[in-house]
């Protein structure tokens, strides 16, 4: 597994790829989904569809892929190793989306939550697999939300494919472990040798697992917060963790998008835009109460001073 | 440590190197449309005089160099015919009719910077513009002249409206304040939409009488109803009555409305039609609005 990909710029979403064995151009294959990284308030997220000829359904079985968190990390390096080996009718692919992606998607003007980008990212490996030419029929995927619902929607979007979502598919179809393995071992490099884009001087590594809870974690994300930029890429601004320490910590920011209530709001919404800037009550300078900027300035947001 | 952020507009240099007496300095000075205080630059020996002004929108700010500045200010500082300044001095001494020299009639205890704008380049050759001028011996007086003013600020009003042409300036109503949206192509506007803008342009920089005075000159009549040159306010939705339809179009099914007008006017409408119905209201403004009778 080659991250260089994603290394060169781990702002972005990035797709990595193994070859398509040929053998899943001709046969008729099943397909797994699973994700890594879906809680971390460090480090990118990884989609993982790992494919396969149904009829090469038992051989994975013997690989004894297993539900990547019973695994350790050295366990999980070994199994990608193996379906590494099978390559022959073992394909996978992955989405890397960085932890930059998951903060402005979540946190954009018009809000993109996480489970609708898993599934946007889950159809896109899909796609992409048919797309490749690999003859889908069977389609397993462990759930994000409620299973029947993603299951309706990922049925539709595949008319001719048997689409199966489950809780825990990762223990329950080898197809989806493989997957499973695969997602959490790009995760796990992708995180180890994390690049910094911003200048952080000699970075402190040990950030722990990521997880909100790890006492590691909140202590690097307390170490590392600067007061008008928050944090380096690497952290998902979007987690309440993160926001709640910047409010506390860092200096205020305020957006245009941002909710306010009571009067502010009220002034805000109501007459902000125009209003506020005829007569001397918004803080301007015109002392006569009946003067009227002429809108060409208004329009422009200019206004004349009485001191710098 | 505040920066401040200029755009500077000029066509000579503010700062000039090789003759650097004095340096380019804020004033503060009396804002003509205002009475109140403005924000002024003058240049290097006060040659030059600019306005500044600053561009303010909430939730802006500004990164300079390894800085960060809270505000999102942007300021203009723009060349400014220094005359505006200097006009509404000698109008106040001229009422009393007399020639006098005007650095006697430029000043202002509260703005004591203002004899400064005698010395811009501009001033002292362009005060024939507003002023009649007597010359005894090597003195020069001046008396403030209503007639030449106007003619002056309609020269400036035209070309204004020249400027807004050149620089596509909508100058209609239907714009969209924001991201000036033009709802009508240029062509649909009238040549008075652009003189009222131009005149409204002019009148930032002239007392709320001289704007008057020049709507006159203008020959552009008084409009009846601000409304009509302002888009619709806002503040009816602050209102705490539901929302109703303006007009009550079902009023006048009735078959006493429902009457078609006649297709040929008859010799005593025809007559009434070529009245001037300037200054009259028209018929429906008898039709009391619901407001005004719930108030009752």
């Amino acid at each position: 597994m080659d991250l260089s990909p994603f290394e060169k710029d781990n702002s972005v979403s990035c797709r990595l790829a193994s070859q398509i064995p040929d053998v899943c151009k001709i046969e008729d294959c099943c397909l797994g989904i699973d994700e890594a990284g879906r809680g971390p308030v460090l480090g990118p997220m990884v989609y993982g569809i790992c494919f396969c000829p149904v009829s090469k359904k038992e051989q994975l079985k013997d690989l004894k892929v297993a539900d990547s968190k019973t695994l350790t990390e050295a366990e999980r390096e070994n199994l990608f190793q193996k379906l590494d080996e099978a390559r022959n009718y073992v394909g996978w692919a992955l989405q890397i989306l960085s932890p930059n992606i998951i903060s402005t998607s979540m946190l954009q003007r018009t809000k993109y939550n996480l489970n609708a980008l898993s599934h946007d990212t889950a159809i896109g490996l899909v796609q992409y697999a048919l797309d490749s030419g690999v003859q889908l029929k069977e389609v397993y995927v462990d759930t994000v939300g409620p299973a029947e619902k993603y299951e309706e929607k990922l049925s539709q979007r595949f008319p001719g494919i048997e689409v199966t979502v489950r809780p825990k598919a990762d223990s329950l179809f080898p197809i989806v472990s493989a997957a499973s393995i695969c997602a959490k071992v790009a995760r796990d490099r992708a995180v180890k040798g994390w690049n910094f884009s911003e200048d952080l001087g000699e970075v402190d590594t040990d950030y722990g697992s990521g997880y909100p809870n790890d006492p590691k974690t909140k202590a690097w994300l307390l170490k590392y917060l600067d007061p008008v930029f928050g944090y380096s890429q690497f952290v998902r601004f979007s987690w309440s963790t993160a926001q709640t320490l910047m409010d506390s910590k860092a200096v205020t920011v305020h957006w245009d998008d941002d909710e306010e209530d009571g009067e502010k709001a009220a002034q805000r919404k109501n007459n902000r835009s125009m209003l506020s800037y005829f007569g001397a009550s918004a803080g301007g300078n015109d002392q006569n109460p009946t003067h009227q900027t002429h809108r060409f300035f208004t329009e422009r947001r200019l206004k004349s001073l009485d001191t710098l | 440590v505040m920066s401040l952020i200029f755009i500077l507009m000029s066509t000579d240099s503010v700062i000039d190197t090789h003759r650097p007496e004095s340096d380019p300095a804020f004033v503060r000075l009396r804002n003509p449309s205002t009475d109140s205080a403005s924000l002024y630059m003058l240049g290097s020996d006060d040659l030059q005089l600019y306005e500044v002004k600053a561009f303010e929108e909430d939730f802006h700010s500004w990164f300079v160099g390894q800085t960060v500045q809270r505000d999102g200010r942007l300021l203009f500082v723009t060349p400014m015919d220094p005359l505006f300044l200097i006009l509404p001095y000698l109008i106040k001494v001229g009422k009393e009719g007399k020639f006098q020299p005007v650095d006697q009639v430029v000043m202002d205890e509260e703005f004591p910077a203002c004899s400064r704008l005698l010395s811009c380049t501009r001033s002292q050759a362009s005060l024939h513009h507003i002023a009649e001028e007597k010359e005894v011996g090597s003195l020069k007086f001046h008396r403030y002249s209503q007639e030449k003013t106007m003619n002056w600020l309609k020269k400036k009003v035209e070309r204004t409206v020249v400027a807004l042409k050149k620089r596509n300036i909508s100058v209609g109503e239907g714009v969209k304040s924001t991201t000036y949206v033009r709802v009508k192509s240029e062509s649909d506007y009238h040549e008075e939409d652009y003189l009222r803008y131009a005149h409204g342009l002019i009148s930032e920089y002239i007392s709320e009488d001289l704007s008057k005075a020049l709507l006159i000159h203008l020959g552009l009549p008084e409009l009846t109803s601000p409304k009509e040159t302002e888009p619709p306010s806002k503040k009816r939705k602050l209102s705490d009555k539901p929302v109703e339809a303006g007009e009550d179009y079902t009023k006048f099914n009735s078959a006493d409305f429902a009457r078609k007008p006649p297709k040929k006017m008859t010799a005593a409408q025809k007559s009434l039609a070529k009245v001037d119905k300037s200054g009259m209201k028209p018929m429906s403004s008898f039709f009391s609005p619901k407001v005004k009778a719930e108030k009752k």
